[in-house]
C-alpha cells in the first residue's frame, strides 16, 4: 500500500477504568483516496474506531497518524478535525437555531474566513447538494435526506482530505439513503477523498472497494 | 450590504407544490460569531427575557441607589461652595462625635482664619410623617449667604424660632408668622428662604442654642465651618489650603481640619448613604449573577451535543469558551441597559415625590451609567465563568452523546 493518509498502530480503547474494552489492539492502513466501509454488530467498536481516526476522542494506547504525524502531538486535534477531517452522523447534528446555510458555514467559524467568503462558499456547497434554493430554511423545515445533504455540505466546508461517515444512512428511507451514498461515492471519486463510513447496512458495506469487519474491539482477518 | 449579500432565486427550478416550503428570494448573509451568540440567546425567549429583567433590576437598583447618594453627596458639596466654606473643623473618630463649642474662640483667633462658625446638623422627626435635616447655626453666620430669603426675617439667637426651607415649608403647609411644635416646644416660623441645594430647601434651620437644647448637646457642636482669609501672593490654593489645615490642627490637637469638597462627600450622613446603596445594590447584583449563572448553566447543559458538534467540527476550547462568555455578557450588558432605563425612572418618580424631592436629581448622569455598564458586563462574566468553562472542557465524543 502506497501514500497511507492514516495509519492506525496497536490501538486500544477501554472505558471504566479498563472494564470495558472497546478496542483491542487495532493495526490499519488507509491510503489517500481510499473509499471504505466499516462494518460490524453492535458493540463491536466500529464507532469507536471512528471517532479514534476523526480525533474525537484519545486512546487508551497505541498511536493514531495522519500523514505519519501522531494526532494530539504531532498535529493539534482541533486543527486535525477542523482542517484535514469532515463528520457526517447519523442523527445530522445540524443546529436547530441555524439556517441551513448557516449550518454549513459553523465549521469555518473556527478560522478567520471573511464572512463573504463563507457565505459564498456555503451557498456554493449548498448549490453542490441540490440544495439552493433551502438554504434559508431551518433544519426543521427540511426534510431528513435534506437534512443529511446539508450535513455533507457541511463536512465539506474547510475543504477537509477524510470524509468520515458515521452510519450516514441509519435514519434516512433508501431513496434518501441511496442518493446520499451517491453524493459521498462522488465526491471521493472527483475530488480524490479519503472515505470511511461505518455502517450497518449489507448492501452499502458490499459496495466498498475495501470492506472492514469488526468484532469485539478487533478487525477481523 | 448589497455587495455583502448573495442572492439566491430559487422560485423557477423548483415544482409549484414545493415552492410555499421556500422563500422567493433569501438573502445569504453571513454567519458571524456575535450572530449566532444573539441567535443561541434567542432560543429560549422567555428565559432570556426573564434573565434579562432578574439583572436590569439588579442594575437599575444600582442606578437608583448609587444616583441617590451621589445626588446626596452632590447637594453637601452645592451647600459648601455657596455659603463659602473652605474648612470643616471636626472630631471625627465615632457617627455623631461632637466638638466643645470653646473651640470656636481659638479658631478665630488663628491668622488664617476669617471666620469659624460652629454648626450642628442632624435629622430630626418634624411630624410622624416627616423628617428633616435641623441646622443650628448662629445668627451671624455667614451661612446665611446661601439662602435666599422668600418671607419674613432670620431668627435671632436664643429664641424659640425657625427657617424653613420652601420645600419642607411646602410639605409641612407652614408659612411665615405660623407656629409648628418640634420636639414638644412651640417655634415660630420667622422665614422661609431657599436654598441652592434641595438639602437646605428641605431643611429647617435654627438658632444653635436652641437645637443644642433639643438634642442634649449643650457646649457642644457638630463642626466649625471656616472660611479662610485670601491667600498670600505667590501662594498657590492648593498649599494655602495645606498651611492653613496644618496650622489649624497644630493649635487644635485632637481635631482635624478637613477641605470643604473632602467633607461634603465624607461626612456621616454622605457615607451612610454610600453605604446602604452600595450594600444593597451588592446583594441585588449577586441575585442577579445567580441568574445569569443559572441560565448560562442551563443553556450549556440543554446544549451539551450541540458543544460536542463544534468541537467535532474543529472549535477550539477558547472558542466555545467564548461563545458561552459572550452569551452570558451580552445578557448582563442588555440587563445593563435595562436597569439604567429602570434606576433613571425610579429617579425620576422619587425626584417627583415631596419626601425625596428635595435629595434626589434626576438628571442623567454619563459617569454612573458607564459605571453600571461595566458592572453589569462584569456580572456577565462572573456569571458565565463557570459554565463557559464546564462548556469548553467537554470532551467532544462525551458530548456528541449526550441526550
Amino acid at each position: 500500500m502506497t501514500n497511507p493518509v492514516l495509519e492506525v498502530r496497536s490501538l486500544h480503547k477501554s472505558y471504566d477504568e479498563g472494564s470495558i474494552e472497546a478496542l483491542r489492539g487495532v493495526d490499519l492502513s488507509i491510503s489517500a483516496g481510499e473509499y471504505i466501509a466499516i462494518t460490524g454488530s453492535s458493540g463491536s467498536g466500529k464507532s469507536t474506531l471512528l471517532h479514534m481516526l476523526g480525533g474525537l476522542d484519545t486512546p487508551t494506547s497505541g498511536e493514531v497518524l495522519f500523514r505519519n504525524s501522531r494526532l494530539g502531538s504531532g498535529i493539534d486535534l482541533d486543527t486535525y478535525r477542523a482542517r484535514k477531517v469532515g463528520f457526517i452522523f447519523q442523527a445530522f447534528h445540524l443546529m436547530p437555531t441555524l439556517r441551513a446555510v448557516e449550518n454549513v458555514q459553523v465549521p469555518m467559524l473556527a478560522f478567520n474566513r471573511p464572512g463573504v467568503d463563507r457565505a459564498a462558499r456555503a451557498v456554493e456547497l449548498l448549490g453542490e447538494m441540490d440544495l439552493k434554493n433551502r438554504a434559508g430554511q431551518y433544519p426543521n423545515q427540511l426534510s431528513a435526506g435534506e437534512r443529511q445533504r446539508v450535513a455533507v455540505a457541511r463536512a465539506l466546508a474547510n475543504d477537509p482530505e477524510i470524509l468520515l461517515a458515521d452510519e450516514p444512512t441509519g435514519n434516512l428511507d433508501s431513496v434518501n439513503s441511496a442518493r446520499i451514498m451517491e453524493i459521498l461515492i462522488g465526491l471521493q471519486k472527483q475530488r480524490g477523498m479519503t472515505l470511511i463510513v461505518v455502517t450497518h447496512e449489507r448492501e452499502i458495506a458490499q459496495a466498498a472497494p475495501r470492506l472492514i469487519r469488526m468484532r469485539d474491539g478487533k478487525i477481523e482477518a | 450590504m448589497a455587495t455583502r449579500l448573495l442572492l439566491i432565486n430559487c422560485y423557477s427550478a423548483l415544482p409549484k407544490s414545493e415552492n410555499v416550503r421556500i422563500h422567493s428570494d433569501f438573502m445569504a448573509s453571513p454567519l458571524s460569531f456575535t450572530g449566532f451568540v444573539w441567535k443561541n440567546l434567542m432560543r429560549r425567549r422567555l428565559r432570556t427575557l426573564l434573565t434579562l429583567c432578574g439583572i436590569g433590576m439588579a442594575i437599575g437598583a444600582f442606578v437608583g441607589l448609587v444616583g441617590f447618594s451621589r445626588a446626596f453627596e452632590q447637594g453637601w458639596l452645592r451647600i459648601y461652595s455657596s455659603s463659602g466654606i473652605d474648612i470643616a473643623v471636626i472630631r471625627q473618630t465615632f457617627l455623631n462625635t461632637s466638638v466643645d463649642e470653646s473651640v470656636g474662640a481659638k479658631l478665630n483667633a488663628l491668622p488664617v482664619v476669617a471666620q469659624a462658625v460652629p454648626t450642628i446638623y442632624n435629622v430630626m422627626d418634624l411630624t410622624p410623617e416627616v423628617n428633616a435635616l435641623a441646622y443650628g447655626w448662629i445668627a451671624d453666620s455667614f451661612e446665611f449667604q446661601s439662602l435666599k430669603l422668600l418671607s419674613g426675617q432670620p431668627f435671632r439667637d436664643g429664641h424659640a424660632e425657625v427657617m424653613l426651607g420652601d420645600l419642607l415649608a411646602d410639605d409641612l403647609k407652614k408659612k411665615s408668622g405660623d407656629t409648628m411644635e418640634i420636639q414638644g416646644t412651640p417655634f415660630k416660623v420667622v422665614a422661609i428662604y431657599h436654598g441652592g441645594s434641595g438639602l437646605e430647601a428641605g431643611a429647617v434651620i435654627m438658632p444653635l442654642d436652641q437645637l443644642q437644647q433639643l438634642s442634649s448637646m449643650q457646649g457642644k457642636v457638630s463642626t466649625f465651618h471656616v472660611r479662610l482669609r485670601p491667600a498670600p501672593p505667590g501662594e498657590t490654593a492648593e498649599q494655602y489650603m495645606k498651611s492653613a489645615q496644618a496650622q489649624i490642627q497644630a493649635a487644635l490637637p485632637g481635631l482635624r481640619a478637613v477641605p470643604a469638597a473632602e467633607r461634603a462627600s465624607n461626612n456621616q450622613f454622605v457615607r451612610m448613604a454610600q453605604a446602604s446603596a452600595w450594600g444593597t445594590s451588592f446583594i441585588a447584583l449577586l441575585i442577579g449573577i445567580l441568574g445569569i449563572a443559572n441560565t448560562m448553566a442551563m443553556s450549556v447543559f440543554e446544549r451539551t451535543r450541540e458543544i460536542g458538534i463544534l468541537r467535532a467540527l474543529g472549535w477550539k476550547q477558547r472558542q466555545v469558551l467564548v461563545l458561552i462568555q459572550l452569551e452570558a455578557v451580552v445578557l448582563g450588558l442588555g440587563g445593563g441597559f435595562v436597569g439604567i432605563a429602570l434606576g433613571w425612572c425610579a429617579l425620576h418618580v422619587l425626584a417627583l415625590l415631596p419626601q425625596t424631592a428635595s435629595v434626589v436629581s434626576s438628571s442623567f448622569n454619563l459617569e454612573l451609567s458607564a459605571e453600571a455598564l461595566g458592572i453589569a458586563v462584569l456580572a456577565g462574566l462572573t456569571a458565565g465563568a463557570l459554565p463557559a468553562w464546564r462548556g469548553a472542557r467537554l470532551s467532544p465524543v462525551e458530548a456528541l452523546r449526550h441526550d
